[in-house]
């Protein structure tokens, strides 16, 4: 069974994420560790491509939260795109969709970036 | 309104290790939907067990992988009922700092979602220790319609 796997590009200075499987207690390391490798490289316009994202748990939720103020801090931002209905449940439920911009795809997901800094600035 | 029959208690024993948690969820799922929620009620009732399963694992355990998480569901014909059982160290729920996700970022927390999602999701969460072991309560109940698994629609509602 596969767990979860994180594969990452870049586009427009935009870091793409793509978070394939569930993220729980068990794969969350993984997932932080995605995360954390764009922040070490001081980018922080990231876009988590949740279409292939089955499930998130609080431990999921919670590596989202632990870095958002340092990545705004910075000016960037994460931004979720394509989730699917489980996905999208959760993240109300408790209100994050209050917190972070979710779009329905990655392609406006990362046009929200545009003239926003470094990342695909103006023209870009 | 129809008499809503009870089932006998289904009873599911797993190592103490995290990546049995999504059998915790699936068995879950599947035993929510057995009790006549739909799919997204039973996903967000799979998700507060889950919480519940990696509290024990993490914290009444600390991590320690020979230890058994054991979910006992009962299908009490108005709602479901997921008790969550551990022998480890007992943990005060109520010491846990309120999430407040307007302050939590800032903060930099990690910790306290769980409890909280499942105070969302759940009509009840409840903790109690009898005979050295600690038991997480876990009721939903069910919406007017819900046949309880005998062959009607699903409990269309989701949080």
């Amino acid at each position: 069974m596969s767990e979860l796997n994180v594969e990452s590009r870049e586009l427009e200075g935009v870091v793409l994420l793509y978070p394939k499987g569930f993220v729980n207690a068990h794969t969350v390391r993984l997932f932080e560790g995605e995360i954390q490798k764009a922040l070490d490289r001081s980018q922080y316009q990231i876009v988590v491509n949740c279409a292939g994202l089955t499930y998130i748990a609080s431990a999921g939720l919670g590596a989202l939260m632990g870095v958002i103020e340092e990545v705004r801090h910075n000016g960037g931002d994460i931004r979720l795109a394509d989730l699917n209905e489980t996905v999208r449940n959760i993240f109300e439920i408790l209100g994050f969709n209050h917190l972070y911009r979710i779009f329905p795809s990655e392609v406006e997901a990362i046009l929200s970036f545009r003239g926003e800094g470094e990342g695909g600035g103006p023209g870009a | 309104m129809t008499a809503r029959r009870a089932r006998p208690a289904v009873v599911l024993k797993v190592p103490s290790r995290t990546e049995f948690l999504a059998v915790v969820r699936d068995v879950t799922r599947a035993m929510a939907e057995v009790a006549g929620f739909n799919r997204g009620a039973a996903e967000e009732i799979a998700l507060a067990v889950d919480e519940a399963a990696t509290n024990v694992i993490e914290h009444a355990y600390r991590r320690a992988a020979d230890r058994t998480v054991e979910l006992r569901y009962e299908d009490r014909g108005e709602d479901l009922k997921v008790d969550v059982v551990d022998n480890g160290a007992t943990v005060d729920p109520k010491a846990m700092p309120q999430v407040d996700l307007a302050r939590y970022a800032t903060e930099r927390r990690k910790g306290g979602l769980g409890v909280h999602l499942m105070g969302k999701i759940m009509d009840s969460v409840t903790f109690h220790r009898t005979a050295r072991r600690n038991v997480c309560c876990l009721v939903r109940h069910k919406p007017e319609g819900a046949a309880g698994g005998d062959g009607a629609e699903g409990a269309d509602e989701t949080r």
